[in-house]
Order: C-alpha cells, then structure tokens, then sequence
C-alpha cells in the first residue's frame, strides 16, 4: 500500500470516481471527478488534531459500523493518502451551522471549506476495472436474524473485532456486552453532570441530598420552592443512578466471546440468492476461528456447511492444523434458524447430517460467512465504460481470456470478474496488467512506425 | 498518443496491476472512490494460509 503511495509513476487519485469514458484501445479519454474533501491536500499532514477536536460523531464504516469515527476524518489510521477528509454529509459548518473548530485547531491550514469537486480528463491506452465486491447483506435471510440477534455478525465485522487496531482492540467483546457497556458510559456522564448540580445544593443548603430527600418525602419543607426544584432534581438524578448500579452488575459477569459458530455459505450456494460458491468463506472462517483461539486459547469453535472447500496451496493442511490444534469442530449440516438464548447467546439450530438429527446448540457469538456480491455500483461503471456483465452482475470474461472484458483494451481483474481469495486476486492483478502493458507498448511501436 | 493506463479501484487487485505496470515503466492513474486506497483486504486482519498480516 505504502509502495503505491510513493511509486513516481502512480498518480493515485483517491476519493474520485470515472465519469466518462470515450475512444478504444489505445487511445481513451477520460473524464474523472475529483470529489472536494475541503482539505487541501498538498498541506494536508495527516496529523489528525482535526479528528480529535471535531464534536460531530459518526459511524465509523471501516470498522463496519461497530466503532465511531468523527466527521472529519482519515479512512482508516494507515491509509494512504493520509489526507484527511470532511464528510459532507455530517459536518456541521457544511451543514450551515455555526463551528469550524478543525479550520481553527489546523495548524497546517489545510481544511478549506469551499473546496469544489475537481473534473479532469486523461488520455489512456488501457483500462483496467479492479472494483472488488460488496458483502452480501445477511438481513436477507430472514431465519439467520442478523441486525435483531446482536451477537450475530458478519465476517468482515468479526475481523474488524478480531484487528488490534480495530474497536476493541482486538478482545472478542460481544456486541451485545458492548451496547451495555455504550449505556453505561452515557448513563455516567449524565449522572456526574446530575451530582454536579446536587452538589452546589448540598453546599447552599448545607446537607448531604439523601437526607434531605428523605426528610421531603415525609412532608417537610412543603411550601418551599428552592427546596421542591432540589427535591426533583434529586429524583432525576436517581432515575440515572439506580439503573446505572444495574447495568454495573451485570457487566461485571461481561467475558469475551469463547464458544464461536461460523455458519458457511450465507447467500452463495443459496437458489433465493447466489447459486455459486464464494470460494473463500470456508478458509476465511478457519482463518478467524484459529486467530481467535491464538487470542484467548479457550475459545471453540464450530464451522457449520455442507462441506469445507480448502481447494489451494496449503489450504488443507491449514484446515486440518485449525481441527487439531485450535479446538476447531467441523460439523456436517446446514443451519436452519438461529435463535435467541439467555444471556443473549445465540441459539443454532441445525441438522447433524451425520447422525440425522436435528440439533440446538447454544453460543456466545455466529459469525456468518458471507457470499461475495457484486458491488453495487457496478452496474453504472460497465455502462460508464461499455462492458457487458454477466448474469450475476461481475464483468463478464471468457475462460480462454480471463482478464478481458467484452471491450478490447479494458481488463479485469480481482473480485469484479467473480468471487476469489487474496493469491488469486494477486495473480489476476499481474495478469491483467501485462495485457494492459501490451497495448500501452503496441502504441509506441505504432508511433515508431508512424515516424518511420 | 497517450500509453498511460487507468486502473478503477484501489483495493489489492487494482494496487498490484499498478505497481506491476508502474515498474515496467508505465505511467498509472490509480482511482479509488474512497478516501484511502487498501479496499476490503485492508479490514482483513490476517490472510490464510499463512496468517500474515494483512496490511
């Protein structure tokens, strides 16, 4: 990532999306929006001071929706550019209200609130469409319970649980324990916001709150007004506090997640869905199964599909290893339902195909392996550039030329040609780029031959 | 005529068709839609089989 960054020949244009495309092989122009992250980005140093003083709070997308970032911000703390962007969408001067503390706290004096979006046209001799894919939406399986059952997740949401630089630094907190944790946080805050008052009360009047209050509640002080806005504030105050001691409690019994299920083949090898394998999931799931046990070495885990598709270099023997030494159980059977237990925990119900009988089984978190869907804006970049897609809606190849697209001199490569795992998105990529390199290298013989 | 090329997407498949055309001399445009190039591969904590790092 970093080498991208620097490399003299790569001009990376992030935050930016193709707007036209015109000419053929050899020869395209392009039009592309550059979109105004209202920080200039040659002063932009990435330092961040920004984030820290911006009070807008927004869900943060890279760690799927689990962590907060603020409305200015960096994608994610390694990303390159480093360039610091406004979200249009949240930010508070952007929005017509008064603020403006990142243009103040900037010492760089980057942020530039009237930045306009940038158009600009190049002349290209090759495409090459690396668009990747989006996770496919479990909400749509409705027996799977995603977004009701908190401790029912996606993949990608488990590794961003599992990342020491993701929201819980890498501890299996549930998400369940986590919005208890989130309440208990905001409960505090009113409830010292509360003793503040009190305590300017308890001075005026000389007297802890308590005693007061029980003293009003058996009719003294009947007549007085000071007395009566203390005696209510009193009440509010024990309206946060006594849930708050609740709440305490029971995160006291918090642990991490230790019994895991992983439920293969959510949305592919489905016919509502998906009919096609993802290819991917099954060693994915292993991969989050064994760094979860290398976390916390009591953590078992329960992989849950028709069969594990280990088909690479390595792949089984990375399964077995996972079976032997990271308390992994294979089990043979499709999910029917997941349900809600005690505690949260979720509840699978499945059939033992090799037993033939229907089971339950309870667990601390289902981590659901997710299909590989093509990604939304798909459709309109194949218009954009004039490709056809196939059926399922990744750009369409064929198996004797699997980086070219039905137009000559646009490639694929990656997952927008179909679902596949890092190696093999890697060798696409080399792939496609040596066929992008014989058209930009056929112009300059053309040239030679055009001055000959 | 130009010999650049165009590479639409910035996750690990469009960073490795660049840096592979990069070094063979050829001028890349790299467009990402996101803020930051690194694409999905980058909330990847870890790749199998060999549990390396992601980023």
């Amino acid at each position: 990532m970093l080498d991208v960054g620097r490399h003299p020949n790569i001009e990376l244009l992030a935050y930016s999306e193709v707007e036209k495309v015109e000419g053929e092989a050899g020869d395209f122009k392009v039009t592309i929006r550059r979109k105004a992250r209202y920080v200039e980005d040659d002063k932009c140093t990435g330092c961040g001071a920004c984030a820290e003083k911006c009070p807008t709070v927004v869900s943060d997308a890279f760690n799927e929706g689990l962590g907060e970032r603020r409305a200015i911000y960096s994608y994610f703390a390694q990303g390159i550019p480093s360039t610091h962007t406004i979200d249009a969408d949240h930010c508070r001067q952007l929005n017509g209200k008064k603020c403006g503390i990142c243009a103040k706290t900037c010492q760089a004096e980057a942020i530039n609130f009237d930045q306009e979006d940038r158009v600009l046209e190049l002349d290209v001799a090759g495409i090459i469409i690396a668009a990747g894919y989006d996770v496919f939406d479990p909400s749509l399986i409705p027996e799977y319970r995603y977004r009701e059952i908190a401790n029912v997740v996606t993949a990608i949401e488990f590794e961003r649980l599992l990342s020491a630089s993701g929201p819980t630094g890498g501890h299996m907190d549930r998400p369940s324990d986590r919005a208890v944790e989130a309440e208990i946080a905001g409960l505090e805050k009113k409830a010292e916001k509360s003793q503040k008052a009190l305590s300017k009360l308890e001075e005026k009047f000389n007297e802890p709150s308590d005693q007061f209050y029980k003293k009003y509640q058996a009719g003294e002080y009947k007549d007085d007004e000071d007395r009566k806005k203390w005696a209510d504030k009193y009440a509010a105050h024990l309206a946060v506090t006594e849930p708050l001691e609740v709440l305490k409690k029971k995160a006291e019994a918090f642990t991490v997640a230790k019994r895991l299920a992983f439920i293969q083949c959510v949305g592919s090898r489905d016919f509502r869905f998906y009919p096609f394998c993802s290819g991917y999931c099954c060693m994915h799931s292993i991969k989050e199964a064994i760094i979860s046990h290398e976390h916390e070495p009591e953590t078992t885990s329960s992989i849950f599909g028709m069969d594990i598709r280990a088909v690479g270099k390595g792949f089984e023997e990375y399964k077995i290893r996972g079976g032997n030494n990271s308390n992994i159980t294979y089990v043979r059977g499709r999910v029917a339902e997941i349900t809600e237990g005690p505690d949260n925990n979720p509840v699978v119900i499945y059939e033992d195909t090799r037993e033939r009988k229907v089971k339950r089984q309870e667990f601390d978190m289902v981590v659901l392996a997710t299909a590989c869907a093509p990604t939304k804006g798909i459709a309109e970049l194949a218009k954009t550039l004039g490709v056809e897609l196939d059926k399922y809606n990744f750009i369409k190849t064929s198996s004797l030329s699997p980086v070219d697209s039905t137009t000559p001199g646009i490639f694929v490569c990656g997952c927008a040609e179909s679902p596949m795992d890092v190696p093999e998105s890697v060798a696409q990529a080399s792939s496609a780029a040596e066929r992008a390199a014989e058209i930009a290298f056929q112009t300059d013989l053309e040239k030679e031959k055009a001055v000959a | 005529m130009s010999k650049d090329i165009l590479v639409i997407g910035g996750g690990i498949a469009g960073m490795q068709s660049s840096l592979d055309l990069a070094d063979m001399g050829i001028k890349v445009h790299l467009v990402e839609k996101l803020p930051s190039i690194g694409g999905k591969m980058a909330q990847l904590d870890k790749t199998f089989p060999t549990n390396d790092c992601a980023i």
